[in-house]
């Protein structure tokens, strides 16, 4: 699957710049919501008050960027009532942009509970899994980014392939988890807090996936929600 | 950047068209044309479309100037035929009727296939007389009675009998320009024509007016087959149920218009409606 | 303020100069053409005047019938009397102190030679007067009638007075037995050749009858050969071959459409010389190019929208042109026809041709009698050596040109019936 988008050459080039702008301030927030997920995995695994600490602030800038977008888009539809790609563009920007900062919030999340394991003087560094699927998340999540940029359908559609093995990695913590706190008692508190740190994880993974299916409906035009892997891969066969 | 040079940098790009893709058939066509070849002289201006007008649907032609989808839409009602060095191949039928057969009347067919143009054009008559001079030539109507019948469900039909019913005698070069312009389509509905072909109807019209034509087309289409050449791709997401989009007199693709206008499949579609240059 | 700005500035003035320029020029050529036409109009209305007025002279005339050699109970013989003998009695009675031949003969030559046919007309109208002295009104010769008219004296060239005769005159002006009345005969005789029982009657109705032959033939095969042309002919060498002609033949001198006339119309159709009929004929042949040139140019004028309107709704040709061409192109190709007229009305050569220029006195009944056209009349009477027919010539003007008038107001009307553009 080649990428068989030119987002340029428009005979505006007013329009070429607004779409460039609008590119760039997603990039901007994705590069920021990427920040967030990593510097939450480091607050977790290494106890970081700090950095949790950062996190939390760095979300009203994710935040700003999203209205910002929003704006700029309904401006573009507005004025420029643009049709095909353009407008799969649009709308996939759109949708996008509510998925980061979903993923932002996840983000937060992962820096508060990393917090409070901090403050009872835990760390999640003996997870190994939870460790796993967080360096797992991230990657995608970066890779679904670069897709992103780079208009890559097949990456794209790769990382939706990959989700089960999110899931999955998820249920095995939970099990494990569960596990624990059937051994000891006292970890229940922490074992919940690691768990809720998993769940938003894997919610994170979920937004990245959302993403994903985005990008095939703006290159290849075929909204591919809800089905199966099998339907995707004949809907966006040439 | 004008019109023409965009056609000069289409041209000069690589991309050849090879045939039509998308769909061009109708299950239920009111008209089908195949392998339409037109030729102004040497100069051949339409080559080797077919499409179909689905029955009681908008289709709608689009495409840069000079593509060749007026062209087009003239040879449907055979209004090609006063210009002597125009000369049309093909078979284009209206139902079973080859509408180019020697022994075919275009009288006949311009009654079945009525046309609205660019600018509206009543003629300086009356709004009554304006409406009843089909009916009148075609001897539709038996007596006064049933010209004024017909008169007055054409004018309501066209949604201005409202606004023009106190002044049936007035000139019909005094109503406004989207009054005027509905007077031309209720003069042509007036002689129950099974397709309409509208030729740039609201392009000399301000957005309201030309809000109320595209309502009027929505309305019209129960009744009859339409077929619609416009400049405004807007105007063709918002009035038609399927797309053509012509390029230097080929037929580049063809389908339903939610999906020429989201996800159109051939590169020179996707040019035009977004607007870039090749 | 920019530079260019002020450069705009520097060329403005030079250019409001350039346009007050040419505003004078217009304005002065414009007041040159009224000054002109002015002077002509003066000019002509002054010469004219004298020509709607006749002076006339009462006589008592005795209506014996010895004198008259006719039988005094049967009235049917009246109008064969001898009235010049009455006349002449009468004239001499009237001067007792003229005595001689010479004199005698230069006194009844004062009087109109219409004069005994005006008696007897008297006579005829009154029987009653037969055997009675009464007074008859008699118009003067045309020598004396322009020696009235004119201030002018005994002896100046063009005057045919002797000096005895101008006392004579001025003894029947002191006596008041001179009165000058309205000319309403100019209007209601045919030609003659005596100035003051010449009339443009005759002229007119000539004219009438060859405009309205031009009229009907011109107008309907003008205009048919526009709009066949325009809206049927196909676009070949042929129609071209027609259109180049017919550009030319609008170019042709009107002297040869009388040849024309001459040899095809009246030599070998045979028609009758001289009359309005082969007249209106040869001046179709002259208008009809101009009337299919503004026709086809009104034609080609109508908006295309307008056809493909008619046609859109399945008009056949011949609906579009004759419900919605036609119509729309009629004021202009009425203006055109009013020029085509208005030349052929104006026109002498070709008549001179076909020998519309014979000296005719009736007045013709219909298209088929011989008959002649203002301007040959104007033409004929300018070169008449009598000096009555100057103010005669003048006079035939300015009911030309009043005929013109008439009819360019009733085009002007229908022009603008059919105007009424919505």
């Amino acid at each position: 699957m080649e990428n068989d988008l030119h987002l340029g050459q428009h005979i505006s080039k007013r329009f070429n710049e607004e779409l460039e702008e609008v590119r760039n301030l997603v990039m901007k927030m994705g590069g920021l919501v990427e920040q967030q997920v990593r510097s939450g995995l480091k607050a977790l695994l290494a106890a970081d008050q700090e950095l949790a600490k950062k996190i939390v602030e760095e979300d009203d800038a994710v935040n700003a960027l999203e209205i910002q977008i929003d704006e700029t888009c309904t401006q573009i539809l507005a004025r420029r009532q643009p049709a095909a790609s353009d407008l799969r563009l649009m709308v996939s920007i759109i949708k996008t942009i509510t998925d980061l900062e979903r993923i932002g919030d996840e983000a937060v999340k992962l820096g508060k509970n990393a917090a409070k394991l901090s403050d009872d003087g835990k760390s999640a560094r003996q997870f190994v899994e939870l460790r796993h699927l967080g360096e797992h998340v991230n990657e995608t999540l970066n890779k679904a980014l670069t897709a992103y940029a780079r208009l890559d359908a097949e990456t794209a559609f790769e990382i939706i392939k990959n989700d089960k093995v999110i899931d999955e990695e998820f249920d095995n913590i939970s099990r494990l988890l569960i596990t624990k706190m059937m051994e000891d008692p006292r970890e229940i508190k922490n074992a919940l807090r690691i768990s809720w740190c998993a769940r938003a994880l894997e919610r994170i993974g979920d937004h990245t996936k959302n993403i994903c299916e985005y990008i095939l409906y703006l290159v290849k035009g075929e909204d591919v929600r809800h089905n199966t892997v099998e339907e995707i891969r004949n809907k966006i066969a040439d | 950047m004008s019109d023409l040079s965009i056609t000069e940098a289409l041209t000069s790009d690589d991309i050849v068209i090879e045939g039509t893709v998308g769909t061009t058939t109708a299950e239920d066509a009111k008209m089908s044309m195949r392998n339409v070849n037109v030729f102004y002289g040497d100069k051949q201006a339409i080559k080797n479309v077919s499409l179909d007008l689905a029955r009681n649907q908008v289709t709608a032609l689009i495409g840069p100037s000079g593509c060749g989808k007026s062209t087009f839409l003239r040879c449907l009602n055979r209004m090609n035929d006063t210009i002597p060095i125009c000369r049309v191949e093909g078979e284009l039928k209206l139902e079973e009727q080859d509408i180019y057969a020697k022994k075919l009347d275009p009288v006949l067919l311009r009654a079945r296939v009525g046309m609205v143009f660019q600018k509206p054009n009543p003629f300086p008559k009356s709004i009554y007389d304006n409406v009843a001079y089909g009916p009148r030539i075609h001897g539709l109507a038996a007596n006064r009675a049933e010209l004024d019948e017909i008169v007055v469900s054409s004018l309501q039909k066209a949604g201005l009998f409202g606004e023009v019913k106190d002044r049936l005698d007035a000139p019909g070069t005094g109503l406004s320009g989207g009054q005027q312009q509905r007077l031309c389509i209720a003069r042509t509905i007036a002689v129950s024509p099974e397709v309409i072909l509208m030729d740039e109807p609201a392009s000399a019209l301000d957005p309201i007016a030309t809000a109320v034509i595209e309502e009027l087309i929505d309305e019209l289409k129960e009744k009859y087959t339409i077929a619609i050449v416009t400049h405004s791709m807007q105007q063709a997401a918002r009035v038609s149920q399927a797309t053509a989009y012509f390029h230097m007199g080929h037929l580049v693709e063809m389908g339903k218009t939610e999906q020429i206008f989201t996800n159109p499949t051939h590169e020179l579609t996707e040019n035009y409606i977004t607007g870039r240059f090749g | 303020m920019s530079d260019s700005t002020q450069k705009v500035i520097n060329s403005l003035k030079k250019r409001h100069r350039k346009e007050k320029v040419f505003r004078a020029a217009g304005a002065t050529a414009i007041g040159f053409g009224f000054l002109l036409v002015f002077l002509l109009i003066t000019d002509i209305i002054t010469k004219a005047t004298p020509a709607f007025k006749q002076n006339w002279i009462a006589i008592e005339v005795d209506f014996q019938p010895d004198l008259l050699g006719i039988d005094g109970l049967d009235l049917t013989r009246l109008p064969k009397g001898d009235y010049r003998t009455v006349l002449r009695s009468a004239i001499f009675e009237m001067m007792p102190e003229v005595s001689g031949r010479r004199d005698k003969r230069s006194l009844f030559g004062l009087i109109s030679s219409s004069a005994e046919f005006e008696i007897r007309n008297h006579l005829v109208a009154n029987p009653a007067d037969l055997g009675k002295k009464v007074t008859v009104w008699v118009k003067v010769d045309d020598d004396v009638d322009s020696y009235l008219k004119d201030d002018v004296v005994v002896g100046e060239p063009g005057i045919r007075i002797s000096e005895k005769q101008a006392t004579w005159i001025k003894k029947w002006v002191d006596s008041e037995l001179i009165e000058s009345r309205w000319n309403s005969e100019f209007f209601s005789l045919g030609d003659s050749r005596e100035p003051e029982s010449a009339g443009v009657k005759g002229a007119l109705t000539g004219t009438f009858y060859t405009m309205l032959v031009t009229l009907v033939l011109s107008f309907p095969l003008g205009v048919a050969a526009a709009l066949y042309l325009e809206e049927f002919a196909p676009k070949n060498r042929w129609t071209d071959f027609i259109e180049v002609n017919i550009n030319n033949l609008a170019a042709v001198p009107s002297i040869v459409f009388g040849l024309l006339g001459l040899a095809v119309i009246i030599n070998i159709f045979g028609l009758p010389r001289s009359t309005p009929l082969v007249g209106g004929i040869v001046l179709t042949l002259m208008t009809l190019p101009t009337i299919i040139i503004a026709s086809r140019a009104s034609i080609k004028a109508v908006p295309p929208s307008i056809r493909e309107a008619a046609m859109g709704l399945g008009a056949s040709r011949m609906q579009v042109a004759f419900s919605h061409v036609l119509p729309l192109a009629m004021p202009g190709i009425i203006t055109g026809t009013i020029i085509g007229m208005a030349q052929a009305l104006g026109e002498t050569a070709p008549l001179l041709m076909i020998g519309m220029v014979a000296f005719i006195v009736d007045v013709p009944g219909g298209i088929t009698d011989p008959a002649t056209v203002m301007p040959v009349q104007i033409y004929l009477w300018a070169d008449s050596p009598e000096r009555a027919f100057v103010a005669k010539t003048s006079a035939a003007i300015l009911v030309l040109l009043g005929f013109l008038l008439i009819m360019n107001s009733f085009a002007a009307f229908m022009r603008k019936k059919f105007e009424k553009r919505w």
